[in-house]
């Protein structure tokens, strides 16, 4: 009996019918879906346009005439304001004076003022980041379905993870430093407090997609919960969530850039008061810094991730 | 001591999966649990242990009524009353002999487990249980890497830490070949008799049933339809158990999963006791 002999009795002719019309509807309703998207789309930039007093598209070619207020006098002041050498156009102003802020080390040697506000906003992060870790772990096991010990604690965690991370770090951080003043104790609370909202959310999810027979076994020899979480669901977790702490380090240390700008210390501050006051050799210096950090940051930190989950990928198979 | 289950029922819902259950098994039997899948095997283990709570009917083992057991008392009956599984519930990313050593948790302060604080003594226990199934050159391994069969026997020396006074076992051979599923059906008798601990099984084969157990208690759709010795099991107590039309349809064979051996078909009622290596369906 081959397949070929059944192909052409009229129950298959039918369904292949019925088949071909099903995936007709199908098409028809994902390009008129496409085509509403278009047209709402459309509406809404002209919508936009309107309420600038149609003055969006006149005015998109100056968007570069606001870098060209960036441009510094000389280049090789930007080597200079980065490294925080004296530069000859130094007239006694804000503009030029490099050598402000330097932190001696000993004999000649000093950590530039932009490489050790760089610092302090890694520092910002990398604190914020730990403590959030660290107070997320726990919350994340009483927030989790399959291992919550109790269901009003899972409701009520949940809510107060969903707080945390309701806030950006920026209104927290302005909250903060109304209390406490302005410098970094008002960023490490405000992107703590953040991050831990934000990461327990990954982490309970995390933990809800476990195998659960591990835990099975642990209940089974007579372990208590604290023994089922260390034993059945840990090993399992710890990988991913050591991926995503790292992946939120990367961007609280964007977050503590733009807190400085709000007054929580370190770079922002200084990029800041910078852009303000248009002193182009320092806002080349700061912005190359940032950039050359966010993305070593990220490499660093992509690498650890790679590394971790494929630690991760070995699994039983079942 | 003495299991006894008396119009022991669990409902999911408006499904009855263990129907008023009465059993009374004493000290150091081995008892096989038979029957088609969905029959209430699982449910009925998991009771014992308290993985799943009965709906009514209560378990006495002794004098103590497990049914009523909460907090420390309940894990230290699930200590007493190990158990072992169809997918073997190791932690895979943890190595062999930490595996191991997890049968120790309600022996110990929670404190000194959760910081992986085991004292030396408990160590060469581990060792030794590795080494009564055999495994104990794969001590550092991580507990997810190794076969099947080898990960079933660590289970078994995890179950032995927990010094029990019975032993469930939920269809420990239905993932294993057909060697590796006559290793750990020997340890369980094994220990079944120098132990003199009760060592209570679903299985899924008849044969094993027969070769290993010297009772055996077949369920249907959550009651039990038959209770009794391997040479009681006829076929139309088979019938009963599995509800086929007529036991020509059923042939034991074709589920058997045994290499049979000497000790194995003395008791068996295989007609074809040489070389049956068929597989058993997932």
């Amino acid at each position: 009996m081959s397949l070929q002999s059944k192909a052409d009795t009229a129950s298959t002719v039918a369904i292949v019918d019925a088949w071909e019309k099903l995936a007709a509807r199908r098409r028809f309703y994902t390009i008129l879906g496409l085509a509403i998207l278009f047209a709402a789309f459309v509406a809404s930039v002209r919508f936009a346009d309107d309420s600038n007093a149609g003055h969006f598209f006149d005015r998109l070619p100056h968007l570069f005439d606001f870098l060209s207020w960036l441009i510094p006098k000389d280049w090789n002041d930007v080597w200079r304001a980065l490294l925080g050498i004296a530069s000859p156009n130094d007239q006694g102003g804000e503009e030029h004076n490099f050598t402000v802020g330097r932190v001696p080390l000993w004999g000649g040697f000093y950590i530039p003022n932009y490489i050790e506000l760089m610092i302090v906003t890694i520092n910002i992060a990398l604190i914020s980041t730990l403590v959030g870790f660290v107070v997320a772990v726990p919350l994340s096991f009483f927030a989790a379905r399959n291992l919550a010990p109790s269901n009003p604690l899972r409701i009520l965690v949940k809510r107060l993870m969903e707080f945390l991370r309701a806030f950006p770090e920026i209104v927290i951080a302005g909250l903060f430093s109304a209390v406490l003043s302005i410098g970094p104790a008002a960023a490490i609370i405000a992107i703590t407090l953040h991050t831990i909202g934000a990461v327990g959310k990954l982490f309970f999810e995390v933990i809800e997609n476990i195998d659960m027979k591990p835990d099975e076994g642990m209940t089974a020899v007579g372990g208590n919960w604290l023994e089922r979480v260390r034993f059945g669901s840990l090993p399992q977790v710890l990988p991913n969530f050591t991926s995503y702490a790292l992946l939120r380090l990367e961007i609280n240390v964007r977050a503590s850039t733009i807190i400085g700008a709000v007054g929580g210390g370190g770079i922002g501050e200084a990029l800041k008061l910078s852009i303000s006051r248009g002193f182009g050799a320092k806002t080349m210096a700061l912005v190359l810094l940032l950039f050359v950090t966010i993305v070593v940051v990220d490499q660093v930190s992509a690498a650890l991730r790679r590394r971790l989950v494929g630690e991760a990928a070995f699994v039983p198979v079942h | 001591m003495r299991l006894k289950l008396q119009d022991l029922t669990r409902q999911f819902g408006k499904k009855t999966a263990v129907d008023a259950v009465s059993v009374d098994i004493p000290s150091g039997q081995m008892v096989g649990v038979i029957g088609r899948s969905g029959a209430g095997k699982s449910t009925l283990l998991r009771m014992i242990n308290r993985l799943a709570d009965p709906t009514a009917g209560s378990i006495h083992f002794g004098d103590v009524e497990v049914s009523g057991l909460r907090g420390s008392a309940l894990r230290h009956w699930r200590r007493d009353c190990a158990m072992i599984f169809q997918q073997f519930n190791l932690v895979p990313r943890l190595d062999v002999m930490t595996n191991v050593l997890l049968g120790r948790l309600d022996h110990r302060s929670t404190l000194s487990s959760l910081l992986n604080l085991f004292t030396r003594e408990e160590r060469l226990m581990a060792i030794a249980a590795l080494e009564r199934l055999g495994i104990e050159q794969t001590a550092l391994q991580a507990a997810g890497t190794l076969s099947g069969g080898q990960q079933q026997r660590v289970a078994i020396a995890r179950a032995l830490m927990q010094r029990p006074k019975m032993l469930l076992a939920d269809e420990p051979i239905a993932s294993l070949d057909p060697l590796n599923a006559k290793i750990v059906m020997d340890s369980l008798r094994d220990i079944n008799r120098n132990e003199g601990i009760t060592v209570l099984t679903n299985l899924h084969t008849l044969d094993t049933a027969r070769s290993y157990c010297e009772r055996i208690i077949g369920m249907s759709q959550g009651r039990v339809v038959f209770d009794g010795t391997p040479d009681e099991l006829t076929s139309d107590a088979i019938h009963s158990i599995y509800g086929v039309e007529h036991a020509s349809q059923f042939d034991e064979t074709m589920t058997s999963t045994a290499i049979s051996t000497s000790g194995a078909t003395e008791m068996s009622a295989d007609p074809h006791p040489a070389g049956n290596l068929s597989l058993a369906p997932a």
